[in-house]
C-alpha cells in the first residue's frame, strides 16, 4: 500500500496526540475546567441570560458547563476515531486512485476533513462566551460543517472513484 | 504528492493490536451477556464491605450508594471496550506510521515501544478500576487504577504520540526544503 503525503500524515497524527492529551487531562483537571468555565458564564452573564435569580442562574451555569465538557470530551473520541480512518482513507487514494487531479483534490479534502474534531473545541470555547444557544450554533455554522463535509465529501468521492475503477476493471 | 509505500509494524506490535481489538470485543460481547451475573457478584462484594462503601444499613440511603457504585462499574467495562478497540487501531496505525517515517533506528524503536507498550496497558486500567470497585470503592479504585495504569502507560502513548508528531514534522520540513533547493 502506498502512502499519502506527509502532510495528510501528520495532521491525522497530530489530531490523535491532541486527542490522546485531551483526553488525559480531562479527569485531573475536571474542577479547574469547571471553575473556569462558571467563571466565564458569568464574564459572559448577558450572553447567557442570567437573569440575578441565583436558582436559574445556576442551572443556566450547569447546562453551559455540561456543554463545554461536552465539547472537549467529543473532541478527545472523534479525534481518536477519525484519524486513523482518514489515514486509512488516505492511503487507498494513493494506492487506487489514479490521476493527479482527482487524488489532489481527494487529499486536499481528508487533509481539511481531518482537522474535524477541533470544531469540538470551537463548541466548547463559543458555548462559554456567546451563550449555549448561540455558541453551539457558531461551532456547527463555521467548524463542524465544513470541516466535516470535506471529509463527507472526500469519503463520497472516494467511494465514486473506486466504484469506476471496479467497473473500468470487472476482471481483477 | 505521494512517495514511496507504508512498511508494516514488527509482527509482535501487529499481535498487540489486533489482540486488544480481539480483547475489546469479548469484553462488549461479555458485558452484555453477563450484565446481571457481573452487577450480581458487585453488589455481593459491596454489602460485603459496608465501611469502603459508606453504607448506613438505611435501605434508602444504601440502595442509591449501591446504584451509584453499579453505574460505575459498568462504565468502567464500557470504557475498557470503547479505550481498547480505539488504541489497538491506534497501535496498528500510528507504529506503522512510525515505521514508514521515522528514520532513526533509536527514536522508531522508542517511539513503536512507548506507543505499543502504553497504548495496550492503558485500557486494561478501566477494566482494573472496575474490578477494584466493588472493593475499594468508586475513588479508591479510580486511585490505585491510576497510579498503577493510566499515569504510566498512559502517559507512555502520549509521550510516543507527541515524537511521533514530531519525527513527522521535522521530516515534512526536511522534503519540503529539500524540494526548494535548486536542481544542480
Amino acid at each position: 500500500m502506498r502512502r499519502p503525503p506527509l502532510v495528510l500524515v501528520l495532521v491525522a497524527v497530530l489530531m490523535i496526540a491532541l486527542g490522546e492529551t485531551a483526553g488525559a487531562l480531562m479527569s485531573p483537571f475536571r474542577s479547574a475546567t469547571d471553575r473556569y468555565a462558571r467563571a466565564r458564564v458569568t464574564a459572559n452573564a448577558v450572553a447567557h441570560g442570567l437573569t440575578g435569580s441565583a436558582e436559574y442562574d445556576d442551572e443556566v451555569r450547569s447546562r453551559a458547563v455540561f456543554a463545554a465538557e461536552a465539547g472537549v470530551s467529543f473532541f478527545h473520541t472523534h479525534a481518536e476515531g477519525l484519524a486513523p480512518v482518514i489515514l486509512l482513507a488516505g492511503t487507498i487514494v494513493a494506492s487506487v486512485v489514479p490521476g493527479g487531479a482527482v487524488r489532489g483534490v481527494l487529499y486536499a479534502l481528508l487533509t481539511v476533513g481531518a482537522l474535524f474534531p477541533l470544531g469540538y473545541v470551537a463548541y466548547a470555547v463559543a458555548t462559554l462566551e456567546t451563550g449555549r444557544e448561540a455558541g453551539v450554533a457558531f461551532a456547527e455554522r463555521y467548524v463542524l460543517t465544513p470541516l466535516g463535509s470535506a471529509a463527507i465529501l472526500a469519503l463520497l468521492g472516494l467511494v465514486v472513484v473506486l466504484a469506476r475503477t471496479t467497473r473500468s476493471s470487472p476482471s481483477e | 504528492m505521494t512517495d514511496g509505500t507504508w512498511r508494516l509494524p514488527p509482527v509482535p506490535v501487529l499481535l498487540v493490536g489486533v489482540a486488544l481489538i480481539a480483547c475489546a470485543e469479548v469484553g462488549g460481547g461479555s458485558m452484555a451477556q453477563f450484565k446481571l451475573e457481573l452487577a450480581r457478584w458487585a453488589r455481593g462484594i459491596m454489602l460485603a464491605r459496608p465501611q469502603v462503601h459508606g453504607l448506613v444499613g438505611v435501605r434508602d440511603v444504601d440502595e442509591q450508594i449501591l446504584d451509584e457504585a453499579l453505574v460505575k462499574f459498568d462504565a468502567g467495562l464500557r470504557l475498557f471496550h470503547l479505550h481498547a478497540e480505539g488504541m489497538g487501531t491506534i497501535i496498528i496505525v500510528t507504529t506503522m506510521v512510525a515505521s514508514t517515517l521515522v528514520p532513526r533506528p533509536a527514536l522508531r524503536r522508542a517511539i513503536v515501544l512507548l506507543i505499543t507498550l502504553g497504548g495496550a496497558v492503558y485500557p486494561l486500567g478501566y477494566l482494573l478500576w472496575s474490578g477494584l470497585i466493588p472493593f475499594r470503592g468508586v475513588a479508591g479504585g479510580k486511585t490505585v487504577a491510576e497510579w498503577l495504569v493510566w499515569i504510566p502507560f498512559g502517559g507512555a502513548a502520549i509521550v510516543g504520540m507527541w515524537l511521533l508528531t514530531g519525527a513527522v514534522a521535522v521530516r515534512l520540513i526536511q522534503s519540503a526544503a529539500k524540494r526548494s533547493q535548486p536542481a544542480p
